[in-house]
């Protein structure tokens, strides 16, 4: 019962959370600037075809009208229609989507496959020089920006060695260069966050009592030690679900990734503001059942923690 | 039977000699962290002595490569740009600005994000609510849009910019201090503190915030580096600090689109990044080791 | 032999079929006939440089990389050939009755992809609907209200009644928002449908369209100018250049549109490659704020004029992929005067002039220019250092690129100097006079003349070719002493494909024309 009023309680707060966003990037993208000269520029953008077009997309209209209007359609589903593209919002999302949401999964699996063996392994044998090249190596996926990765795995795994594609979704070969690029910059941080989380944990007390109690070793490292681990990763997991948007967009446009990712970066650039909204909501919606679902997962991880 | 591979330790060692404490303190870590640190704020300290002229241009020997290929010019073992600048120039005054960028945004961002973090953690309630909403609200709001908010009209400026590195990098350090401090408030040393009765502050202070430290040690060296890479981001759409002005996140951003034929515009700021992270991130162990005593092998 | 023999004579064939194209690039006739050597049924796979446009419908079109791909799917009435002459396309002929009335002939036995037949029906239904409400959310009608109103006198003949003389209305009606859209199969399927899947006359329609990846075009048999050799194209989106350049070495694509320079002697030295250089209709230029000290003085604009090496630029910075312009529009713009000679480099004449006109050793001046791109910022650097070494002390200040041409310019912050890229696929100087030396236009809030405006007001008021052209070459004369702008260049724009492509034509406009490319 108390996990249902949970749930309501944050699903409530969820959308409470979304309406705020949705003033928030309602009013700062018309801020940044009008997107009709810009729209304009590859044509004739005269005084008259500007106040003309600006009339047509409803721009001359009050800001709350606009916000009136926008939402009284938004909560129909209807997210109005891109101003570069004259599609519908949805559509767009709906299309785009499934790639970014593949690219971001499979980005996270990959990570966590390489950061929880490599830290765990570096925080038990802490000092080694395995320890020092599993630090070493994180600090690549942390140091380089993403395109530098991007760039070089298909210098080498494109070109040079004619493995993998360079671009496009077609098949699972090519979800590979993309997903390996934002994974080696996930595990980079993992990779650190694991080897602290486990350090934290060996030498403390319900271990030493697992192992007063007899428990044979393999026991105690994976119930005890990895539970707390995966603490640490899930958090950053769930944050990282979030602020992948930033680092798929990059990875999109270099692999010609068909995402959503792609599409963020130059709507913001060309102050498509029905776009930028309907991405910044959908992304939220999204944000606020991750994070539920994370915060959920700490229950089921460690009992012991509640949430007053 | 396999022996335990960490002995039973007291909570705190009994009597700690001078020479015990030094130990802990100048650990291998912390020794190789520091002077790495030493010397990349001592590059940037006399980076004008060391490189008087970086954005002396030099139209005859453009994008020559770095020493060790063929047609390397002379005197830019690092290579030359699009028009001419010695990359290793460059870079050596590009330190300044970019442990500025890194650090305050960084050191600010972390102070921010943890106290939001305990105090979520600890008070729970309504309080928690607030914060993790906002948290919410901040991740959801696209970075870029962010940037151009602030920086779109007035024009783009050093200031602005690391006021938006620091809002956008505070909500990691509070979930991830919040999540710990979750876990921290169920241990048994801190339902006892409470029983006894000690005040809020003092066992957020004394029980809780070194608990958390760690993480937070953990975080703030990549935070140094993805504030780096971040500035770089906003240079290449024309959010940029002044171009005169060497960093090494313009220098990334400019050498983005000769990747790959003039790979090492692009490629040796990203190693200066690398090396200073390596130093902090060590040094940042070294002191974590040494403020927990029970994480000594 | 007798092989080495057959590729010397396709060779030799497809060289001749090139040359005679370009002489006459007369097209009209239906060419069924096929010479030899030619192979038909291959598949050309073209990585754009743009991003996917979304949007198919010619009514909604902003952008220029639309008509890359749907210069092949779509025709307008008029057909301008990649060599920019302007032929009969879905009209026959034309004729003006009065400078606003003017009069087409429609070509016979046409069919649209869908097989419906094309007629003045469909001509009257298209320009109703780019006119009306369809087109008011989109740009291109902007572009064609110089319309009144389409006519349909008998099933083959229409007459458009224009409200004023358009000299470059011939032009726009060859591609755009002027191309020929299928009335049965839009109202069938409706406006959405048909921006995902488009139909119209031309030699290829579209087969596959997946958002954001790539479009895919196959033959259409019945052309009216006969079939295209090629069986299918397939147009990738790539907008990021080394993932291009990777795809054409992997053999991914074989063709790539948007060489960046510094790549470029990588392919031209390796004969798997051939490489194609295309004056585009893209020119830059610093504009001036004649309102802001110091080059609100004519002589100081006119010695920044001479300080900057243009040259010397072209050659250091975009490695002479760019062609010198005297004034703001490129070499194969009508309205260009070939015999106008750009302003010579001269750094002493330009300290005089300084001197004279009494500019200080110091004077600052700041140069705005679009940060996002990357080349320009590298001639900026340049062009800084010149204006540095006859004594001013510039300020470089990058912005981001919607606020910088949509606020900063008019709104006069953006320095006393600024970047300004321009190109009109009209290909017609028009355009950009007007919307440049025009008082008062959202380009140019602060640059007016008398003479100029008389002379750009000339040039669209009638239809005669050798009328305009005296009043441009006057006009571009008078500019040059004006000096608005610091003329620099028109980019070339540099296509790769693989050495088996035949008969590839880079277009000076990005309309690719593939009727008769082939591959080996």
């Amino acid at each position: 019962m108390r996990i249902v009023a949970y749930v309501v309680r944050r699903i409530l707060q969820g959308a409470l959370v979304m309406l705020v966003l949705s003033i928030v990037v309602f009013v700062t993208i018309r801020l940044t600037g009008n997107p009709v000269a810009g729209l304009l520029q590859g044509l004739s953008p005269t005084k008259q075809a500007i106040a003309h077009l600006e009339h047509a997309l409803g721009l001359d209209r009050p800001l709350y009208v606009q916000y009136a209007a926008y939402m009284w359609q938004a909560v129909r589903g209807n997210l109005g229609q891109s101003y570069s593209m004259q599609v519908p919002v949805t559509t767009l999302i709906w299309s785009r989507f499934p790639a970014t949401l593949e690219l971001a999964l499979a980005a996270i699996v990959e990570s966590i496959l390489i950061a929880v063996p490599l830290g765990t392994y570096a925080a038990l044998h802490r000092g080694s020089t395995g320890d020092l090249a599993v630090r070493g190596a994180s600090l690549i996926g942390i140091s380089f920006p993403n395109f530098w990765l991007g760039i070089m795995l298909v210098l080498v795994f494109s070109v040079t060695w004619r493995i993998f594609p360079a671009s496009g979704d077609a098949g699972l070969l090519s979800l590979v260069l993309p997903a390996t690029t934002l994974g080696l910059i996930l595990a980079g941080v993992e990779m650190r966050l694991v080897r602290a989380s486990v350090l934290e944990v060996v030498p403390q007390d319900y271990v030493r009592t697992a192992r007063a109690k007899g428990s044979p070793p393999a026991r105690v490292l994976t119930t005890h030690i990895l539970r707390n681990a995966l603490l640490s990763i899930v958090t950053f997991t769930g944050l990282q679900f979030a602020g992948l948007l930033g680092g798929v967009v990059i990875i999109e446009d270099i692999f010609a990734w068909p995402g959503l990712g792609q599409i963020g970066l130059t709507a913001v650039e060309q102050r498509d503001y029905p776009l930028v909204q309907g991405i910044v909501l959908f992304f939220a919606a999204l944000l606020v059942l991750v994070n539920l679902l994370t915060d959920l997962s700490y229950l089921l991880i460690d009992p012991r923690i509640r949430f007053e | 039977m396999a022996q335990p591979a960490v002995s039973p330790a007291p909570a705190a060692p009994a009597a700690p000699n001078r020479t015990h404490r030094l130990r802990r303190w100048l650990s291998a870590s912390v020794l190789i962290g520091g002077v790495v640190v030493a010397v990349v704020v001592v590059i940037a300290a006399l980076s004008g002595l060391l490189a008087p002229n970086p954005n002396a241009l030099s139209l005859g020997a453009t994008l020559a490569p770095p020493f060790f290929q063929a047609g390397a010019a002379a005197g830019a073992p690092l290579g030359t740009d699009y028009l001419g600048r010695n990359v290793l120039s460059l870079i050596i005054a590009g330190t300044p600005i970019s442990l500025e960028i890194g650090l305050l945004a960084t050191t600010c961002a972390a102070t921010l994000g943890t106290a939001l973090g305990l105090l979520s953690g600890y008070a729970g309630g309504w309080v928690d609510d607030v914060v993790m909403r906002l948290v919410d609200v901040q991740l959801a709001f696209p970075f870029i849009l962010m940037a151009l908010t602030f920086m779109a009209v007035s024009g783009p400026g050093l200031a602005k910019l690391i006021v938006i590195l620091i809002l956008s990098g505070w909500v990691t350090y509070a979930r991830v201090v919040r999540g710990e401090t979750l876990r921290l408030r169920e241990l048994l040393f801190v339902e006892s503190a409470r029983a006894v009765g000690a005040p809020r502050r003092r066992i957020l202070a004394r029980h809780i915030l070194p608990n958390v430290l760690p993480s937070v040690l953990v975080l703030a060296p990549i935070d140094v580096a993805n504030n780096i890479l971040l500035s770089a981001a906003l240079t290449f759409i024309g959010l940029g600090i002044d171009p005169s002005i060497p960093s090494w996140g313009g220098l990334l951003a400019n050498g983005r689109i000769y990747l790959n034929t003039s790979w090492w515009i692009a490629t040796f700021p990203g190693l200066a990044i690398m090396v200073t992270v390596f130093g902090f991130n060590l040094l940042g162990d070294g002191l974590r080791d040494a403020l927990d005593p029970r994480s000594r092998t | 032999m007798a092989r080495s023999w057959s590729r010397l004579l396709g060779a030799a064939t497809s060289a001749s079929l090139l040359v005679a194209g370009l002489a006459v690039g007369s097209v009209a006739q239906a060419a069924h006939h096929r010479p030899a050597g030619v192979k038909t049924g291959g598949t050309l796979v073209i990585g754009e440089s743009s991003a996917d446009v979304g949007n198919w419908d010619p009514v909604a079109t902003y952008e220029i990389p639309w008509a890359t791909v749907m210069n092949n799917v779509f025709e307008g009435l008029t057909f301008r050939n990649p060599q920019l002459q302007l032929q009969p396309g879905l009209a026959t002929s034309w004729k003006y009755l009065n400078p606003t009335t003017l009069q087409f002939q429609l070509r016979k036995g046409v069919t649209f992809q869908d097989g419906e037949p094309f007629n003045a029906t469909a001509v009257q239904y298209t320009f109703n609907r780019l006119l009306g409400p369809a087109g008011a959310k989109g740009p291109e009608q902007g572009n064609y209200t110089s319309i009144k109103s389409v006519q349909v006198v008998n099933p083959y003949e229409v007459i458009f009644h224009l409200r004023a003389p358009d000299p470059s209305l011939l032009t726009k009606l060859s591609g755009y928002g002027a191309v020929i859209v299928p009335p049965q199969y839009i109202q069938k399927h409706g406006a959405a449908y048909f921006a995902d899947h488009p139909i119209g006359t031309g030699p290829f329609m579209v087969t596959k369209y997946v958002r954001g990846s790539e479009i895919v075009l196959t033959r259409y048999p019945h052309y009216w100018r006969g079939p295209a050799y090629l069986q299918t194209v397939i147009y990738k989106f790539l907008p990021e250049d080394s993932t291009r350049l990777a795809d054409l070495q992997t053999g991914a694509i074989n063709v790539m549109q948007a060489v960046p320079i510094p790549d470029v002697p990588l392919l031209k030295s390796n004969p798997a490659y051939t490489t194609y250089v295309a004056v585009t209709p893209t020119v830059y230029e610093f504009g001036f704020d004649v309102t802001q000290p110091p080059v609100n003085n004519v002589l100081v604009r006119r010695a920044i004029n001479m300080a900057i090496n243009v040259p010397a630029i072209i050659k250091a910075v975009l490695k002479g992929y760019a062609k010198p312009i005297s004034s703001y529009q490129g070499p194969l713009s009508f309205g260009n005067d070939p015999n106008l000679k750009p302003i010579p480099y001269d750094p002493a004449k330009a300290k005089a002039l300084l001197k004279q006109a009494g500019v200080k050793a110091g004077t600052p001046i700041t140069i705005g220019y679009d940060g996002t791109d990357t080349t320009f910022q590298e001639v900026a650097q340049a062009a800084a250092s010149y204006l540095d070494a006859v004594g001013f002390k510039v300020t470089l200040m990058p912005v981001e690129q919607n606020t910088f041409y949509n606020q900063d310019i008019p709104d006069q912050k953006a320095g006393q100097m600024f970047e300004f890229g321009w190109g009109g696929w009209t290909l017609d100087f028009d355009n950009t006079a007007y919307l440049l030396y025009m008082p008062k236009q959202f380009y140019n809030p602060s640059f007016s003349n008398p003479e100029v405006s008389k002379l750009i007001l000339a040039e669209r008021s009638t239809n005669n070719v050798a009328a305009r052209r005296q009043d441009f070459y006057k006009l571009d004369t008078l500019l040059q002493q004006l000096e608005p702008g610091v003329n620099l260049y028109d980019t070339e724009e540099i296509w790769a494909t693989s050495s088996n492509v035949q008969n590839f034509v880079a277009p000076p406009d990005d309309r690719l024309w593939l009727w008769h490319t082939w591959v080996k």
